[in-house]
């Protein structure tokens, strides 16, 4: 009695019930009147231009760490890639252990969140615009490495392997052979990256680190929701440009027409792709100008205050299985709630296409709002505590999941939903079985990984207390017990790694049998 | 005579250039067998899509069983679960099982509790089991998944969910495009024999070799009805005419 994969993407909303069981327990509403100015200033935004020059200039700031946060993180990411991808040290060397040894290496930089990444820098660097550049870069870069690692490992080689039958030597015939087919999945990849880099910049503006994300925080602070809704208005627009600008690069570099290849379309392309990616060196210069990022001012960082003598027995004494308990139960509901809610959204307003634009408009507002941010707004309602920060971290990740389950289900299964509905179904079970049934299987790969991602973004949340790790180690931070943030970073990472373990053997049984090509398309189009 | 089972009158489709349906009438009577016929691109499709209610045309009017389409949701799902339509691509949900897919013939029948059921446990087994063993299959086929099948079995799976639709309008869309010709020519006995009183079937087809089995042809032609006559009436001449090139 297995539930086919239509019902099975339905069954994690079942933790509605609990959540919603347990919601008037935490509720106060104390803040309901200023729930009602939130929701109302958001048809009447702020357009004092004072209020718009600073918001622009924030939107700028956050742009420009986004983006060279996200361009180092490409450059360290593909020479990174390179060194942990096992087909490379084999041709260069003979030996595959190294790249081995860089890839669990590289694990640990990945496994923590860029906001740990963020606050410690800052405590390290002083406040300057190069902290949050850094921050993004560190994460991402490794991330990146990994995708190009794995991308250069399952390339076919008998290309390679001629080249340097042909005598051809070795880095030669790397780039020639490799270089070329890495390129569309590189792209694809950082694409997606870019729009992640420029959520993690809001992110960490939030926290302090400048740009559009500290006027947020401040606007919604001091209450000033028209100033708050200008901002996210114009976010918005920023965020939707960028969605769209990088699905069409995607749609004209990987899906060319048939016509296009016919005419020799190969070539230009692959032109376009090395130029735009070179283009990304001077405008990065200009942009690192701009934003006053020098690279000298990391040798002229503050002095640490003296280290008070560590104290390991305190550290000993903090509740740890209380805290990996609380981050687990933590990450769990929060992942139900966003891969079991973004289908049961979609079925619910399947016959009404006015109330999907409404709902497609609500995801996109979920994913650029900041989740601290959904939690202070829940906080007017709600006491502080897991439940709030599971639906702030849910949420925001259903906004993710629900554009990637609405895109999915863009080219799959119309013709079936048009046959259900032609022979008498309703739009809600046309669209369950028709339209639902053939993404199901890859959306729940994809929610695994989503949950992995959610094990670490726990600690954005870690500010509405009792979230396990995230607020103690916000607690630890806040006080510079360095003893204790080692040790606190190095149990996070510990089970991120863990997480990322059990994701990663959850997508490959729910991708079995699926045809090889298909589990890595998918596996590039969602993973990481 | 009887109430049409499907009638068009005056059906216009604008296209982009000239329309792609104009002026087309048709009435199709219980138990009747009709081809349709023309060339690629003289508007088969779209009368089909326009026969079985997915396409609302910009003029003229469309008649199930003597009513239009009903205003109500509830009346029109009632209404469309009463034509079947075999497509080409044949539009079978690859991830469920080949009861699941019958089953969804039911939906117009079915509320959530069944539609949801259905995902969880095999449901109405008996009456899935009876449609397989009229079109030869086994019935132990009944727990594989779909994507698990033969081409021949799938198409006779298709069919045997339209059977379980229980339609009184059968339509088919080249169904026989891209087959070899003795599954064509076995596909084509069992269609046909499915289109006994009430039944009717409207089939459209890229080659005359095969109207043997059907009681009229009608003859579409850029948009129009070129001819709607008995399949002995329908000779060389008029097909060259319908086929011809330039013929204007």
């Amino acid at each position: 009695m297995r539930p086919a994969p239509p019902l099975l993407m339905l069954l994690p909303a079942l933790v509605l019930l609990p959540v919603l069981a347990l919601l008037p327990s935490q509720w106060h509403g104390g803040g309901g009147e200023l729930i009602g100015r939130f929701l109302l200033a958001a048809v009447q935004p702020s357009l004092d231009p004072v209020v718009l020059r600073s918001i622009m200039g924030g939107l700028a700031v956050t742009l420009g760490m986004a983006f060279l946060g996200w361009s180092a993180s490409l450059v360290l990411g593909l020479v990174l890639g390179a060194a942990s991808s096992r087909t490379v040290w084999s041709t260069l060397s003979g030996h595959r252990w190294p790249a081995e040894a860089l890839r669990r290496l590289l694990a640990i930089p990945r496994s923590v969140h860029e906001l740990i990444w963020g606050l410690i820098l800052l405590q390290l660097l002083g406040l300057q615009p190069v902290v949050a550049v850094l921050a993004i870069a560190l994460p991402f870069g490794a991330l990146v490495a990994r995708v190009i690692a794995d991308l250069l490992d399952t390339l076919p080689t008998h290309t390679l392997e001629a080249l340097r039958g042909g005598g051809a030597p070795a880095p030669a015939a790397l780039l020639t052979a490799l270089g070329p087919p890495l390129l569309p999945g590189l792209l694809s990849y950082g694409g997606y990256r870019l729009e992640c880099a420029l959520r993690s910049a809001t992110l960490l503006g939030v926290f302090g680190l400048g740009g559009l994300g500290t006027e947020l925080r401040l606007t919604m602070q001091s209450l000033e929701f028209r100033e708050l809704w200008s901002g996210l208005w114009l976010l918005l627009a920023v965020m939707l440009a960028l969605e769209t600008g990088v699905a069409r690069l995607r749609r004209r570099w990987l899906m060319p027409s048939r016509l296009g290849l016919a005419g020799g379309g190969v070539g230009r392309r692959g032109r376009e792709m090395v130029l735009a990616l070179l283009a990304l060196v001077p405008l990065g210069l200009v942009v690192a100008r701009a934003l006053g990022v020098e690279a000298s001012a990391l040798l002229r960082r503050p002095p640490l205050p003296a280290l008070p003598p560590p104290d390991w027995a305190a550290v000993a004494a903090l509740p740890w299985p209380a805290l990996v308990a609380g981050t687990v139960v933590l990450t769990l509901v929060a992942a139900c709630l966003a891969v079991g809610l973004a289908p049961l959204q979609w079925l619910l307003v399947a016959p009404w296409p006015a109330m999907k634009m409404l709902m497609r408009l609500g995801w996109a507002l979920q994913r650029l709002w900041p989740p601290p941010l959904t939690a202070l707004l829940l906080l007017f309602l709600l006491q502080p505590g897991l439940l709030t920060a599971a639906l702030a971290l849910g949420l925001h990740n259903l906004g993710i999941l629900g554009r990637l389950l609405l895109e999915s289900a863009v080219d799959s299964g119309a013709g079936r939903q048009q046959a259900l509905l032609g022979a008498g179904s309703g739009p809600r079970q046309a669209l369950l079985y028709g339209r639902l049934a053939p993404v199901a299987n890859a959306y729940l790969a994809y929610g695994a990984y989503r949950a992995d991602v959610m094990l670490r973004e726990t600690v954005v949340v870690g500010l509405v207390g009792a979230t396990g790790l995230g607020s103690q180690l916000m607690e630890s931070l806040s006080s510079f017990a360095w003893d204790q943030i080692l040790a606190l970073v190095a149990v996070y990472a510990l089970l991120t790694l863990l997480g990322e373990e059990i994701s990663d053997r959850a997508r490959h049984r729910l991708l079995e049998g699926k045809g090889q090509r298909e589990r890595e398309a998918s596996q590039l189009n969602t993973s990481y | 005579m009887s109430t049409p089972v499907l009638e068009l009158r005056g059906i216009r489709v604008p296209g982009r250039q000239d329309p792609r349906l104009d002026h087309v009438d048709l009435r199709l009577h219980p138990g009747e067998r009709v081809a349709l016929l023309g060339a690629s691109g003289a508007g088969k499709s779209t009368l089909l899509a326009v026969a079985n209610g997915l396409l609302k045309p910009a003029a003229g009017t469309v008649l199930w069983e003597g009513v239009p389409l009903a205003r109500s949701r509830r009346a029109r799902r009632r209404q469309q679960a009463r034509i079947g339509t075999l497509w080409q691509d044949l539009r079978l949900i690859e991830e469920l099982t080949v009861q699941q897919n019958l089953n969804a013939a039911r939906l117009a029948h079915w509320g959530w509790p069944r539609t949801l059921l259905n995902l969880l446990v095999p449901l109405e087994s008996d009456a899935c089991a009876a449609v397989l063993r009229r079109l030869d299959l086994d019935p132990s086929l009944l727990g594989a998944p779909v994507g698990a099948l033969s081409g021949g079995q799938r198409q006779r799976v298709a069919i045997a969910r339209l059977l379980r639709q229980e339609p009184v309008l059968l339509l088919a869309d080249e169904p026989l495009a891209s087959l070899d010709p003795r599954l064509a020519a076995d596909l084509l006995q069992l269609l046909l024999a499915l289109a006994s009183p009430p039944r009717a079937l409207l089939l459209s087809l890229h080659r005359p070799d095969l109207l043997a089995g059907f009681d009229r042809a009608i003859g579409l032609r850029r948009g129009r009805v070129l001819f709607d006559r008995a399949v002995a009436d329908v000779d060389g001449d008029l097909l060259a005419e319908l086929y011809g090139g330039s013929g204007a």
